[in-house]
């Protein structure tokens, strides 16, 4: 693969000119989504600082700003010298006590505004989608769900939950609400499972495979009830977690 | 009845079009396969398509957002799963997708279960997916035409090319607007792609939409468009319109 130019199909979007702005943590965010989700994968490697400041069409000062908060979160590494560059590190299978770090830097008050705003978009796609889907986005529904039910590694939860919401948000025909879910599981992902840590999955597939029926029983306002007390749940496990640690 | 074939079959000749250089561009493939003989295939053959990506790239310019080969995993010897995909950079030139989709990271996207790699794959002919939401590639409204590439009567994977609904709309909506009526064009499966009525919004199924009921078929496949070619097969697409005011008269 060309050092270059990172112009894989998963990266070719992500690396579109940014047009809200050349601002650090707007770059930061669009990284921080590919490596989550995966679009990134461990130990690529980053275009050169000016191609890919190029790329995203901001000054290489801000791309710097932005590799030294992706390094800080562990999420880049540099290395210097012949052969160096900026590569990516993806998390494997995080050590829960070591998301406890994250979650703790985030106050109980914006959790519980994450946990609004994903209920937000949850909720509309999920209502859109038992009006819109047809039989074929539903068949993918219930088989990202069934990959969920087997995932035993936190990651491989993850993976599987945020593919599900964010097809659950393509069936709702809708590429601002996918979006919007892709950033939010990109945001918070690594953390919605933190509190289920040896913890049986099974009553939240159920919740889950109730979503998928009231979607495919083209039942918009039970879906997205559903959808938004799933997502509640989800936020009331993460507050009991982050208020449950040690205050410093 | 009035009938309006026109419209249909002019939104049917650009697809076909499309998919008639998608087409091609699966012969390209097999011909690179042919001339590889028992030759394990390598992604570095696959240099030969450039000069006709290119090609049908600027042949669709405007139409099409990217187009390229999807290979089926184990094709070729040096990469187990490989995506050929390039698009126009608006400068003149092409853009790849230096695609490196290893295996054991490739679950999150795993395009053997896609729409446009599995139905040509089953099917045998050429398909058209969508509109949907495709939120990997273009991040759009999107339409995949694609065709399956076969060798030796072996599936090679698929030859594609990606299209914007809303390039759809454009084409279609001024000839929908000169009906007078409310009318709308769907796809096979009965989603709107394009509608002049803010009632019927695209994206909806159009079954499932209040005050679709008075709508009437008015072209669509198996009726409604001349197509001797038969080109027009591959293409479900419905047209349906409000009845006319003496038609109406007709229900009584």
């Amino acid at each position: 693969m060309a050092p270059s130019a990172l112009t894989t199909v998963r990266a070719r979007t992500l690396f579109t000119p940014l047009d809200t702005g050349g601002r650090a943590d707007t770059v930061t965010r669009r990284l921080t989504t590919a490596i989550r989700l995966g679009l990134l994968l461990d130990g690529e490697r980053l275009p050169a600082e000016s191609d890919l400041a190029g790329q995203l069409g901001v000054a290489t000062v801000t791309l710097r700003e932005a590799l030294a908060a992706l390094r800080t979160m562990g999420l880049v590494e540099t290395r210097r010298g012949r052969g160096g560059g900026s590569f990516v590190r993806a998390p494997r299978e995080p050590h829960p006590a070591r998301l406890e770090r994250p979650l703790r830097l985030l106050s109980a008050h914006e959790l519980r505004d994450i946990g609004d705003h994903r209920a937000a978009i949850a909720g509309a796609a999920a209502g859109l989608a038992a009006e819109r889907a047809l039989p074929s986005e539903i068949a993918s529904l219930h088989e990202h769900a069934k990959r969920l039910r087997v995932a035993t590694a936190l990651t491989d939860r993850r993976r599987a939950d945020a593919r599900l919401h964010i097809e659950i948000a393509a069936a709702a025909q809708s590429p601002r609400l996918t979006r919007e879910e892709m950033d939010l599981w990109a945001e918070i992902g690594d953390l919605v499972w933190l509190p289920m840590a040896g913890e049986d999955p099974g009553p939240v597939a159920d919740e889950h495979a109730a979503l998928i029926g009231a979607i495919e029983g083209q039942q918009p306002g039970r879906a997205r009830e559903l959808a938004e007390r799933h997502v509640a749940a989800e936020t009331a496990r993460l507050l009991d977690l982050r208020l449950s640690l040690p205050q410093r | 009845m009035t009938r309006h074939p026109g419209l249909l079959a002019a939104i049917t000749r650009h697809i076909s079009s499309v998919l008639g250089s998608v087409t091609e561009l699966g012969e390209a493939m097999t011909a690179v396969a042919q001339a590889a003989g028992p030759r394990p295939l390598r992604r570095a053959d696959l240099a030969e398509l450039r000069p006709l990506v290119a090609e049908v790239l600027r042949r669709h310019d405007g139409l099409i957002a990217g187009t390229g080969v999807v290979l089926a995993p184990g094709v070729l010897a040096d990469a187990s799963r490989w995506i050929e995909w390039w698009w126009a950079d608006g400068g003149g030139g092409i853009s790849q997708l230096d695609v490196d989709l290893d295996p054991g990271s490739a679950e999150f996207y795993d395009y053997t279960t896609t729409e446009w790699y599995r139905e040509p794959a089953r099917a045998g002919r050429q398909w058209v997916t969508g509109p949907y939401v495709d939120y990997i590639c273009t991040h759009k409204y999107t339409l995949t035409l694609s065709a399956p590439v076969l060798h030796a009567g072996g599936f090679l994977g698929v030859a594609g090319a990606d299209i914007l609904a809303d390039r759809v709309e454009r084409l279609v909506l001024p000839g929908l607007a000169r009906l007078g009526r409310p009318a709308v064009l769907t796809s096979g499966a009965g989603r709107v792609i394009a509608s002049n009525s803010a009632s019927i919004p695209p994206g909806v199924v159009l079954a499932r939409q209040e005050g679709s009921a008075g709508l009437r078929r008015v072209a669509g496949p198996g009726g409604g468009v001349a197509d001797p070619g038969g080109e027009g097969a591959v293409l479900p697409w419905v047209l349906l319109a409000a009845p006319v005011r003496d038609e109406t008269l007709d229900y009584g």
